[in-house]
């Protein structure tokens, strides 16, 4: 018989897989708090993880104790199983080790694989930028086409294009930099990290790709609402907008490879519709809600997992 | 002093700029006017011989060249960092990712269309 934690684990997991990713991909409401919505983000794919595994483990170690806790004491103390061990439990256990290289694998892999390509690209940058008089850690590249970009890391590097610089005035150039540094500052690769590694980790699961996008539009939202406090003038939100078309203008052309619309093509539109119509902040009470929805979702599994049985 | 970073930027620049196989002792006196002595000059292009832009031949003095034209570099950059993968794969974040012919012309509409006033607040 299959313990009540490995089952409610198991639903848990279920719920995390995909119906609960698929309405907050959905929801309206993360726009208003892209802060919080990431916050729920994490706390969904760590959640998903926790549960995935553990109902594995819980189900496969079941014969040993009826709780992971008082299974894996009486595995380390080599205490023999007080039920017989059918072959679903070798299955489970088989399936918990799996999965979790696998998800721990492609984190990492992911990890050191966007470390080296980092590298090559500050490398191959620093050959060719100079640093700009006007703004601080700011390196300017000649080029034509209006792009700005930065590359995490521990030696973060921030990069306007000359034909950005030409194209947008002081204050959108401000607006820009204040976008990309919000960035850097509070770490949004770490943020995405998960999401693509995961992504390639499980293609056959939709909810990954969908969560890696929603993710993705964000953190961009994210970086536009820290870098709009941080902007003086009179209307910040149409100085970054306007930035945000300039740079969606010209990107086309000039050498830039362009790829398929509709992989970023929306998010410069949210971004902009946002800007232009800002919606209504969230009120405390729904922010608190989500924020303690999301911190429930981290201590069942964990509380599932330790807990003895019930 | 000059920074590394900014040396190597330097003598990449004459590097490219020259017809032929470059020797420490000629890029050390090309550098004169910020004071660079000849082992920087030698730190300078190991490194820059590590990260795969610089060659050397077997003459002696030994002759520096750079991989590859600075053309074919700034297309490599183009290519490599402003490509599609690299912002997908979250290695940077692009102020804007690419975007269609189509969405450019409608987000100009969109900004156009929208009155000053209600963005003010």
């Amino acid at each position: 018989m299959l313990p009540a934690t490995a089952a409610s684990l198991a639903v848990l997991a279920a719920l995390l897989a995909w119906p609960v990713p698929a309405l907050l991909a959905r929801a309206r409401w993360p726009r208003r708090d892209p802060l919080v919505a990431l916050v729920c983000w994490q706390a969904i794919g760590l959640a998903g993880g926790l549960s995935m595994i553990g109902a594995l483990l819980v189900h496969g170690l079941a014969p040993w104790g009826h709780s992971l806790p008082e299974a894996v004491w009486s595995v380390v103390t080599a205490h023999p199983a007080g039920e017989p061990v059918r072959g679903d439990h070798w299955v489970a256990l088989t399936l918990a080790g799996v999965l979790a290289f696998e998800l721990l694998g492609v984190l990492v892999l992911s990890w050191v694989r966007t470390a080296r390509t980092r590298r090559r690209h500050r490398e191959l940058l620093e050959l060719v930028v100079r640093p700009s008089a006007e703004l601080p850690d700011t390196r300017l590249l000649e080029h034509p086409a209006p792009v700005a970009f930065c590359i995490p890391g521990a030696r973060p590097l921030l990069v306007l294009s000359s034909g950005m610089v030409a194209e947008l005035d002081g204050d959108q150039l401000a607006a820009v930099v204040a976008h990309e540094r919000a960035h850097l500052r509070e770490r949004h690769h770490l943020l995405l990290l998960p999401f693509v590694a995961w992504e390639a980790a499980l293609p056959v699961l939709p909810a990954a790709g969908r969560a890696h996008a929603a993710v993705r539009e964000l953190v961009e939202m994210r970086a536009d609402d820290v870098a709009l406090h941080s902007l003086s003038g009179t209307a910040p939100r149409r100085t970054l907008a306007r930035a945000i078309v300039a740079a969606a203008g010209g990107a086309g052309g000039a050498g830039v490879p362009t790829g398929a619309l509709a992989i970023s093509g929306s998010v410069a539109g949210a971004r902009v519709v946002r800007l232009l119509e800002p919606p209504d902040p969230l009120p405390a009470a729904a922010r608190w809600t989500a924020l303690a929805a999301a911190g429930l979702l981290l201590l069942v599994p964990t509380a599932l997992l330790l807990l003895p049985a019930f | 002093m000059a920074s590394l970073g900014d040396l190597e930027r330097a003598v990449m620049e004459r590097l490219w700029a020259a017809d032929g196989p470059v020797t420490a002792t000629t890029l050390r006196d090309g550098l004169a006017d910020r004071g660079v002595a000849l082992t920087t000059v030698h730190t300078v292009l190991t490194r820059l011989e590590q990260k795969g832009f610089v060659v050397h031949d077997a003459a002696r003095p030994r002759g520096f060249s750079a991989r590859s034209t600075r053309a074919d570099h700034a297309a490599e950059l183009m290519h490599e960092v402003l490509g599609q993968a690299g912002d997908r794969q979250a290695v940077l974040a692009r102020f804007v990712g690419s975007v269609g012919a189509d969405e450019a012309r409608m987000l100009r509409e969109l900004l156009a269309g929208s009155p000053d006033a209600a963005t003010t607040r």
